[in-house]
């Protein structure tokens, strides 16, 4: 099994749990980065005081997300985590050479990003892409809102992880071509 | 079966390209402002990039205000009613002034921000509704009423308004056929206007949006419908800047 070759080693159980976390946290404080540069960088609280609010910011996960939005947050989250660990793992066991599954790799962590999402919002980055071109209306005839990305990212990552897995599992073998002659 | 290299070389580049769009946009805009609910069209001739605190209306006695509005900390929030996150943000609210309210230091001022494109025409009714509210019993019926609208309705377009409004205009004393002229008068629709017109003015792009005011006028932006402990951080914040 690709998963237990993979995460039988504590680099990339560390790994992915480490951007699972980052990942995690980015995507609650996100409405919020224009507040907390202000703090850290514009006010003459303390430093505890800042890592305080910082903190309690995390809470909006409640109070901030839908039940639906706060799943799938959380799943792309740990998926992105999972992703990656795996496509540095099979960098490494193929010394590069797996360009395919990489890109695959890639692009499921790419499809986690577009689907993160706040509370109403579903997807932000969807959500700002479309309303860039003038499209944001789009967002709101949809049933969830954009939060549809979300669900096709979680859904997404979890196919790359299928490839990736099946990659992973591939003996290391050189194909032979057919000779047509 | 193998695939064709011409396959497999235009697979592999054509993945990583759009992998790295997704990645270079998610990184540009995740330094931007804040994520959204909803990019709201403004009813302006130009529509601003980036919004600007110090664009923010002063608070007034015209205000819809809750407490001292001499308070230190002055939280101007832009709601909309049917909006469920302003709906748990409200409760939140009314636990922040029931401890910092009532020892005077915060005051809490209201103000309408619909969405119309995710609440068409209800939104805009209730915040009218609020105003005519406010105009027959003064700002306890303003907030009597706001109070009361958040607790009884399931917010995102499930309430039926020609019944629920009137309805909840009796309970809290209000004349009943008074408040039916002032809902389909059209006195209101201007400063509802305003109101929104200021949220996107500010940087508001979703709801609920909030402006934390200190006393030395230095404001802090408070996006989405955060918990009662990250209020009351930003208040002890604001507060110990004074």
């Amino acid at each position: 099994m690709a998963w237990s070759e993979v995460f039988s080693r504590t680099p990339y159980i560390v790994g992915a749990a480490t951007l699972a976390i980052i990942i995690f946290v980015l995507a609650v404080l996100l409405p919020n980065f224009a507040l907390l540069n202000e703090v850290v960088l514009g006010s003459s609280a303390s430093p505890e005081a800042k890592i305080n609010l910082t903190l309690s910011l995390l809470g909006g996960i409640k109070t901030n997300f839908s039940t639906l939005s706060a799943i799938y947050t959380i799943l792309i989250a740990i998926l992105v985590g999972v992703n990656a660990a795996m496509v540095v793992y099979l960098m490494r066991k193929q010394n590069g050479l797996a360009k395919e599954g990489i890109a695959t790799g890639v692009g499921g962590i790419a499809s986690g990003t577009l689907g993160v999402g706040c509370a109403a919002c579903g997807s932000f980055l969807l959500s700002t892409i479309l309303a860039s071109v003038g499209a944001a209306s789009a967002i709101a005839i949809l049933p969830l809102k954009g939060g549809e990305f979300g669900i096709i990212s979680v859904a997404l990552l979890g196919i790359t992880l299928g490839v990736l897995g099946n990659k992973i599992a591939k003996p290391l073998v050189c194909k032979p071509k057919n000779n047509h002659e | 079966m193998e695939e064709s290299p011409k396959q497999n070389n235009l697979s592999t580049p054509a993945a990583i390209v759009v992998a790295g769009v997704f990645v270079a946009g998610a990184i540009y805009l995740a330094a931007g402002p804040a994520n959204s609910v909803e990019r709201q069209q403004p009813q302006v001739t130009e529509q601003q990039e980036s919004g600007d605190l110090e664009q923010m209306t002063p608070v007034t006695a015209e205000d819809h205000v809750r407490g001292n509005l001499h308070a230190p900390i002055k939280i101007v929030e832009y709601s909309d009613m049917e909006c469920p996150f302003c709906k748990r943000f409200h409760s939140t609210m009314q636990q922040v002034m029931d401890g910092y309210g009532k020892s005077g230091q915060v005051a809490w001022i209201y103000r309408h921000f619909p969405l119309d494109s995710l609440h068409p025409v209800k939104a805009r009714a209730e915040a009218v509704a609020s105003e005519c509210a406010n105009e027959l019993g003064g700002n306890d019926a303003f907030w009597k009423f706001t109070d009361r609208f958040f607790e009884v309705t399931p917010s995102n377009n499930q309430t039926d308004i020609d019944a629920v409004l009137p309805q909840i205009a009796q309970e809290i004393g209000l004349d009943k056929s008074q408040f039916a002229t002032c809902l389909t008068s059209g006195k209101y629709d201007e400063h509802v206007q305003n109101d929104l017109d200021n949220a996107i003015a500010t940087g508001g792009n979703g709801t609920p949006w909030s402006i934390v005011v200190t006393e030395s006028g230095k404001k802090y932006p408070l996006s989405g419908a955060q918990p009662y402990e990250a209020v009351k951080q930003l208040i002890e914040l604001a507060l110990s800047e004074q």
